[in-house]
């Protein structure tokens, strides 16, 4: 008998299988009223929640009109941090943008100084922002620089982490969806709080209004 | 009460009040006297079983359970001046014996019978002490099986409140265990010290004279590492105090 | 566990006395105990979450099987490869050689206590593949050649001073100061290289996601993502109990897991991997393998530490409890430390090697009221004291004790006339109110003093009472 014969052997002898459509509603109905066990949102709107969680967790947070002036916020950023060039992710909605006077690239270095990426999605309820894996989005974008820079544009914000679940799944499943909550940090030592373990150090979200440039 | 038929109080003082502390069983007595209650002791009383009970030792346990269950499940009320005792009597025994065709339905009706002393004073009885009076600052320890399997912590406070001139002063860590957790205290002496040291030094922190608690077993642990460390806290279960005892010898004190 | 292991008491014993070990497992359970405290009172749904995390959990228990098939069904269709071991000797075998396979030679880990569990690590250097810790403790404690202490915190036993003994050695160049940004710094630096030059990556499973096939993983440093991103293999290993129906499913539990363990709202990254490179991807392992292990868990299904299944390894219990924060993760010699770990090593060690673990214990049921999902961890530890007793387990002189003890308890005549006795000759042994020393009860009289009894029981003062009323 195989390993996996074993332990499914074992498995069904302890809980015998059920109907399958009733295991399925019965995974549904655990689910209902979400409200009841989910915390609040810390503002009424989604990007003024949003802005709190991100902010507490140490993210820095900017809003700007629309999709064309982002490239003067990220400017702003990196002259404010000494940086010189920026690791643009290679979606289109970024590179499309006037990149006039920054030296972008895209290419990643193990010790990227800074990179900029776009979010699917940013979540009200915890101040996270999701990113897929996919052609135009490496993962290690997120996570080798010490400066992440992430365009969040107001019309993907969701309320909760399950509107974000919903999402996920109606669509075909990317091989990676990462919720980033904040910037890295570590709590190894002795409990005491540290910024930018593995990941970035910096974490600023730049939230562009509805009034978005046509992609 | 007038009117209403005097309810009838199954006292079961406890192993370690009737050896150690019996000053704890009279003033157990007089408060539900004092609340219109008829007390009686039943002489077929010995302990609740924890020893055996944590010992893994169930068929000990469940001889003691039926027992003490047929000599006290005439009265309206069973009352122990022990939370851990009576959490014994409310949740263990109706588990022990669940399986017990015969006692799984009398221990489920003597557990729903059976309370804690300040939780039955106040919940059951609404009593509420008067005329008490002790000049002196006071801390208190919410013993563990009391206070998370019977949800005893806001009735020996709402007690309290009411003797007059009694200044009570917050524990830190009210709620972490002392270490005492019956035979885990010889079982496992150096832990337990480790614990219990740092109990004593919280109670010390709050520099109150006395130390008070619901459980006769975590008072002799804690009131024994104070003294052992050189505290001169005085400590008492906290019905002494309600009954107006606090004027004797405190525990480990001769009369 | 460790069969060269001393025995528990003197493990304690030896934990006792090391007060820098106190020092530093009160600094980290300190903080995570006020900090959970704060996250669950700032949401104040926490126990309706607490309530359908557990009714998640139970329903993926009782349906196990079908999930199983579910899970499998979908992450094959993702192009992962899932693998099932039964104990832990076939999951090393089963890591080790796809770490053959894919001619590793470094292999990066991201934290994973089942990894732990089923012994990974000795089994790569076995079979010479160079292990990379990834995780900042675990990098701590392999630079110390120890096992974790802790399931969230591994280092939690090590003082920033130790720690800081530990780089200075190692780090090249050395941390230039011992304060814990200084040294995380160093950490990043020293392994940044080592992430990008891995063959294969190693991490574990939070949640094992049914209906889609994804495996999810809770980190902060974001050590994992780069564990599982560059190397040509990602592996995963994760006990069976690990599932849950949906992503939503896994929200529901998210929410309780990580205000219980760290006292945040969520981790700073949780990933959910769902397969290997997909045509075109910028980046992600060409291989993906999933272990599926169940090593007892099928065991604690069919009997009566089903519950303990649905446990989601968030620590809050070791933090809350007043055992641990004396002796620390490593003197129970066991993967999991603390309450879980007293519940769960008897049934991966055996309850011979380990029946000192569920009596270790106040049963004051503080990790019961942390649970978020509920697990009733003292009546599991009794059930296991039961198994103890049952099996013969328990020191003669301690049976034999509770034994005669429960001969006289039964006869109330004669407990009245032995109480009598005893507490006459107790009084013997006092003076002054107090007994300080006391023949058989050293474990008492070592560490405190004994109340002198006022030499007659409360019967005997009763019944004189009421024959005087009468």
């Amino acid at each position: 008998m195989t390993a996996r014969d074993t332990i499914l052997n074992a498995v069904l002898a302890a809980c015998p299988a059920g109907d399958a459509r009733a295991v399925a509603d019965a995974a549904a109905a655990l689910l209902d009223d979400p409200d009841s066990s989910r915390p609040p949102l810390a503002a009424p709107g989604l990007p003024e929640a949003f802005t709190l969680k991100a902010t507490a967790l140490g993210a820095s947070v900017e809003r700007v009109a629309n999709m064309a002036s982002v490239p003067e916020a990220v400017a702003r950023y990196l002259e404010r941090h000494g940086l010189v060039g920026l690791s643009v992710q290679p979606a289109p909605a970024l590179t499309a943008l006037d990149w006039t006077g920054i030296a972008t690239h895209d290419h990643l270095a193990a010790d990227e100084p800074a990179a900029l990426g776009l979010a699917l999605y940013g979540i009200a309820e915890s101040g996270s922002l999701v990113v897929h894996s996919g052609p135009d989005a490496p993962i290690l974008l997120s996570f080798l620089p010490l400066h992440h820079i992430v365009v969040l544009r107001e019309s993907t914000l969701l309320p909760w982490l399950e509107d974000y679940a919903a999402r996920l799944e109606a669509a075909s499943v990317p091989r990676n969806a990462i919720l980033i909550t904040g910037p890295s940090g570590t709590t190894d030592i002795e409990g005491s709080y540290v910024r930018g373990a593995h990941g970035p150090g910096f974490l600023h979200i730049i939230i562009t209004g509805t009034d978005d440039i046509p992609e | 009460m007038s009117g209403q038929p005097q309810p009838t109080v199954g006292l079961f003082v406890t192993c370690l009040v009737d050896a150690i502390r019996p000053q704890i069983g009279f003033a157990a007595i007089q408060l539900l006297e004092e609340a219109g209650c008829r007390v009686e002791v039943p002489e077929a009383q010995t302990c609740c079983g924890q020893p055996a009970f944590n010992s893994g030792d169930d068929r000990d346990t469940a001889r003691l359970a039926r027992q003490t269950i047929a000599a006290f499940e005439g009265f309206d009320h069973v009352v122990l001046p022990s939370g851990s005792c009576a959490a014994t009597m409310v949740h263990g025994w109706p588990e022990l014996l669940a399986g017990d065709p015969d006692w799984a339905a009398r221990a489920k009706a003597f557990a729903a019978k059976t309370h804690e002393i300040t939780s039955f004073l106040v919940d059951v009885l609404g009593y509420a002490p008067s005329g008490r009076r002790l000049a002196a600052s006071a801390t208190y320890h919410d013993s563990c099986s009391g206070l998370r399997e019977l949800g005893v912590a806001a009735q020996p406070r709402a007690l309290l409140a009411h003797v007059e001139a009694l200044e009570m002063r917050g524990l830190p860590g009210n709620d972490v265990c002392c270490g005492f957790g019956g035979t885990f205290c010889v079982k496992y002496s150096d832990i337990s010290n480790a614990i219990v040291t740092e109990k004593a030094e919280a109670i010390e922190g709050t520099g109150a004279d006395l130390l008070l608690a619901g459980d006769l077993g975590c008072l002799m642990n804690m009131a024994g590492k104070l003294h052992r460390r050189g505290a001169k806290t005085r400590c008492f279960h906290a019905i002494e105090v309600l009954a107006g005892r606090a004027d004797g010898p405190a525990i480990g004190e001769e009369a | 566990m460790n069969v060269a292991l001393p025995p528990f008491k003197e493990r304690a014993r030896a934990a006792l006395a090391d007060r820098t070990l106190k020092l530093a497992i009160d600094r980290t359970t300190g903080t995570a105990e006020a900090k959970r405290a704060a996250a669950v009172a700032a949401f104040p749904e926490f126990d309706a979450a607490r309530a359908r995390g557990r009714a998640i959990k139970d329903h993926v228990i009782a349906n196990l099987g079908h999930y199983l098939e579910m899970f499998e069904r979908n992450a094959t269709a993702s192009g992962a490869h899932v693998h099932w071991a039964v104990d832990d000797a076939e999951a090393r075998a089963i890591v080790t050689r796809l770490c053959l396979d894919a001619k590793a030679k470094v292999v990066t880990r991201s934290k994973s206590m089942l990894g732990e569990e089923i012994g990974l690590p000795h089994a790569l250097a076995d079979a010479g593949i160079e292990r990379v810790e990834t995780d900042l403790a675990e990098h701590i404690i392999q630079l110390a050649g120890e096992t974790p202490s802790h399931i969230i915190w591994p280092a939690m036993h090590r003082t920033r001073e130790q720690v800081a003994e530990l780089f200075n050695a190692s780090h090249q160049p050395p941390p230039e100061a011992d304060d814990p940004a200084t040294m995380v710094q160093s950490a990043r630096r020293v392994l940044r290289e080592k992430f990008l030059g891995a063959d294969v990556g190693i991490s574990g499973a939070n949640f094992l996601v049914a209906d889609t096939g994804a495996t999810c993983t809770v980190t902060n440093e974001g050590n994992a993502e780069l564990t599982t991103t560059p190397p040509r293999v990602h592996i995963v290993t994760a006990g069976i109990e690990k599932i849950v129906p949906s992503t939503a499913h896994a929200m529901a539990l998210l929410r309780i897991l990580v205000r219980s363990a760290t006292g945040g709202e969520l981790t700073q990254y949780t990933t959910f991997h769902c397969g290997p490179k997909r045509p075109g991807d910028a980046d992600g392992p060409e291989e993906m393998h999933i272990v599926l292990v169940d090593n007892g868990r099928t065991k604690m299904l069919a009997g009566e530490f089903r519950e303990m299944l649905r446990c989601i390894r968030c620590g809050a219990c070791m933090n809350h409890c007043v055992v641990y924060r004396q002796i620390g993760g490593h003197a129970y010699g066991g993967t999991y430390p603390g309450p879980m770990g007293s519940v769960l090593t008897p049934v991966l060690d055996g309850l011979a090697a380990a029946r000192d673990l569920p009596n270790a214990c106040t049963m004051n049921g503080r990790c019961a009221e942390v649970c978020p999902v509920g697990i009733p961890i003292p009546t599991l530890l009794r059930a296991w004291r039961r198994r103890s007793w049952r099996e013969r387990l328990e020191p003669g002189a301690l049976r034999a004790g509770i034994g005669l003890w429960a001969q006289v308890a039964y006869r109330p005549a004669l407990y009245r006339l032995a109480s009598r006795i005893g507490v006459r000759a107790l009084r013997a042994f006092g003076r002054d109110g107090w007994i300080g020393s006391l023949p058989l009860a050293g474990g008492w009289t070592a560490y405190r003093d004994l109340p002198r009894p006022s030499g007659r029981t409360f019967m005997e003062q009763y019944r004189d009472q009421q024959k005087g009323r009468k």
